[in-house]
């Protein structure tokens, strides 16, 4: 601005090239401090994000008594194997283990079927009622799940012992849990932006609803029910509330429910409740790094389909 | 010739209105009849396990009874109880302490590390693995991690107090301190969903536009008060919502952590409305409970629809 008076030779006379130079180092300088306290800023989340979980592999490895020990110790001298000998033996971790994975596997399969086809059903085809329909799949987004134990623990307890749906089964667990109205909802917002001349030139060419969905619009909707299904067996995967109700004996419990049942068990062992926390993270862990795109998606969904 | 042979198919082709009109309801009905194939698979669990549900749990409001006897009408007793109940006011409180601080915190730490992510992408993909991680945890399992790391001889909390000459406190046997256990272990949790969720609505924005402030002169500050935020408004709304619907039903990391103590001061909502209908079977009072925790959220998503969707609206 104070330049504006003088020409462009005046200008850079006026600059000598030793003024300039210190204003460009200047600038570098401030840039790479910004740049370093961004990542010292990340670094420090990602620490405290991952630190919980590496900080329990210490006493799961330890005898617990050794916790108390002072000044503390972090590594283990003795690298101790019981604890996770104590969880496989005295308590049914594998079980509930293999519960879950039913459990949140089974949600995951029927609710992507159910969801697909409603999903297309809003998103192309027309019928009366498509608007009120989808608008009421949408308000019971805010029901709360704390409103629904109660009344679906009643019906699934009244079922007759004939259909092996009852209290501390797999499909008595598994049915209530299908209707998410948010898998409809992330499905229909995907299938809007199928191009639609796709779907009309397959109905020119004398292809029946079912043909259309099944040979035209599925293929196409691989990353959809692909997200969708980290998306369920994850909330699945980590629901609680539903399991700690549905399920009242030790064989029928989901890992939540189990791990939450140890506490009771093992009041004060820190070590074997360290070690179930390890034993149920390393898994996922594992297949999160492998799948990770997927679950990165997943989670970024929401903000996409706007 | 030709010519005589087309018009007398074109009669036989053309339908009278009549039967142009029938044949065309025929094939809407067939058509609506498909698509109803649909969507019945869908919205017969959708029925029978969430609206019934949904509908019953407001009539069982106004009854009273066992969850397995059968129940019986009191009309507004069980409305009448819990309306003067301190432990539910108490509930309450504690419940809308925990969800404010809980999103402000969340929602302030993920947008800037969002930023920082949209800025500096080198290795940004690290640090967005690394933030996740805590998701993958159930929250039964963070509780009990953050119970760890609160206990008072070896938690890591109060040996670093010790380790700065502090004296160590006795976390989750303190009402404030237990609150914020909750809220803490809540927010470590959800970091990572939120910071990929807001850099995701960052990534949504065309560069162009802020490039084009750039050349006009805009400053970072500026840019980001002009063209970023009023962009993310629509996110931030939906975002806004589905935090209040999640955060006002939290339970799990208190059912874990302080089981509403100490003194039923980390008794939120739903731990609130689990203890009356499974521990103390004051079935008909955890069910209006529950309807009031329902209400509770469709009035606070309205607000928010009101108060982030009303600018948008006026600006379109």
């Amino acid at each position: 601005m104070a330049d504006q008076g003088l020409t462009v030779e005046e200008a850079s006379a006026a600059r000598s090239a030793a003024e300039f130079s210190r204003a460009a180092r200047r600038d570098q300088l401030v840039r790479f401090g910004k740049g370093l306290a961004a990542y010292l800023v990340l670094a420090v989340f990602a620490v405290i994000a991952v630190g919980p979980f590496v900080y329990l592999l210490s006493p799961s490895f330890r005898k617990s008594f050794e916790l108390f020990s002072y000044p503390p110790e972090w590594i283990p001298h003795s690298f101790y194997t019981g604890n996770f000998g104590t969880i496989l033996n005295e308590t049914s971790y594998l079980r509930w283990g293999l519960n879950t994975l039913i459990f949140a596997t089974s949600v995951t399969v029927i609710t992507l079927a159910i969801d697909t086809l409603a999903g297309y059903a809003f998103a192309r085809l027309r019928f009366p009622g498509r608007t009120l329909l989808f608008a009421l799949v949408l308000s019971t987004l805010m029901i709360p799940t704390a409103v629904l134990i109660a009344p679906l623990y009643i019906m699934i307890s009244h079922l007759p012992d004939w259909t092996h749906s009852g209290v501390n089964t797999y499909p008595g667990m598994i049915v209530p849990m299908v209707c998410s109205p948010l898998g409809v909802f992330m499905m229909r917002q995907f299938i809007s932006t199928l191009p639609e001349a796709l779907v009309e030139a397959a109905r020119l060419d004398g292809a029946s609803e079912w043909q259309v969905f099944r040979k035209i619009v599925l293929p196409l909707m691989k990353p959809a029910i692909v997200v969708l299904g980290i998306f369920t067996f994850m909330f699945q995967w980590v629901n609680f509330l539903w399991p700690l109700v549905i399920t009242t004996t030790d064989d029928m419990k989901t890992l939540t429910v189990g791990i939450a049942s140890l506490q009771g068990q093992f009041v004060t062992d820190w070590g074997v409740i360290s070690a179930a926390a390890v034993m149920t993270m390393v898994p996922v862990v594992i297949i999160f790094l492998i799948f990770q795109r997927w679950f990165v998606q997943a989670s970024m969904a929401g903000a996409l389909k706007q | 010739m030709a010519s005589v042979t087309t018009e007398g198919l074109w009669d036989e082709l053309t339908l009278s209105e009549a039967e142009y009109r029938r044949a065309g309801a025929r094939y809407r009905q067939r058509r609506s009849f498909r698509a109803y194939l649909f969507v019945l698979p869908y919205f017969l669990p959708f029925l029978v396990f969430l609206v019934i549900p949904a509908f019953w749990s407001v009539w069982l409001s106004f009854n009273q009874g066992g969850i397995l006897d059968s129940a019986k009408y009191v009309g507004l007793d069980n409305w009448r109880a819990i309306s003067s109940d301190t432990e539910l006011t108490g509930a309450i409180k504690n419940t809308a302490v925990y969800v404010i601080e809980a999103i402000l915190l969340v929602f302030t730490l993920a947008l800037v590390l969002a930023l920082l992510l949209n800025r500096y992408r080198t290795g940004s993909n690290f640090f967005k693995l690394a933030l996740y991680v805590p998701l993958l945890a159930p929250a039964v399992l963070v509780g009990l991690i953050w119970q760890f790391m609160t206990n008072f001889d070896f938690g890591f909390i109060n040996l670093a107090l010790d380790g700065v000459g502090l004296k160590r406190l006795n976390i989750l046997g303190n009402g404030t301190y237990a609150l914020l256990t909750i809220v803490l272990a809540e927010v470590w949790r959800g970091l990572g969903f939120w910071t990929l969720y807001f850099l995701a609505s960052l990534q949504n924005i065309p560069e162009e536009l802020l490039d084009a402030a750039r050349v006009d002169g805009a400053r970072g500050l500026q840019r980001f008060r002009r063209i970023t935020v009023p962009l993310l408004r629509p996110m931030l709304l939906f975002a806004v919502v589905i935090a209040i619907i999640a955060n006002f039903q939290v339970f799990d990391t208190v059912y874990v952590l302080t089981q509403g103590g100490p003194h039923e001061s980390t008794s939120t909502l739903v731990w609130f409305i689990w203890q009356r209908m499974f521990q103390f079977q004051e079935t008909g009072q955890a069910y209006a409970a529950a309807v009031l925790l329902l209400v509770i959220i469709l009035v606070l998503t309205a607000i928010s629809f009101w108060l982030l969707g009303a600018r948008r609206r006026r600006e379109a």
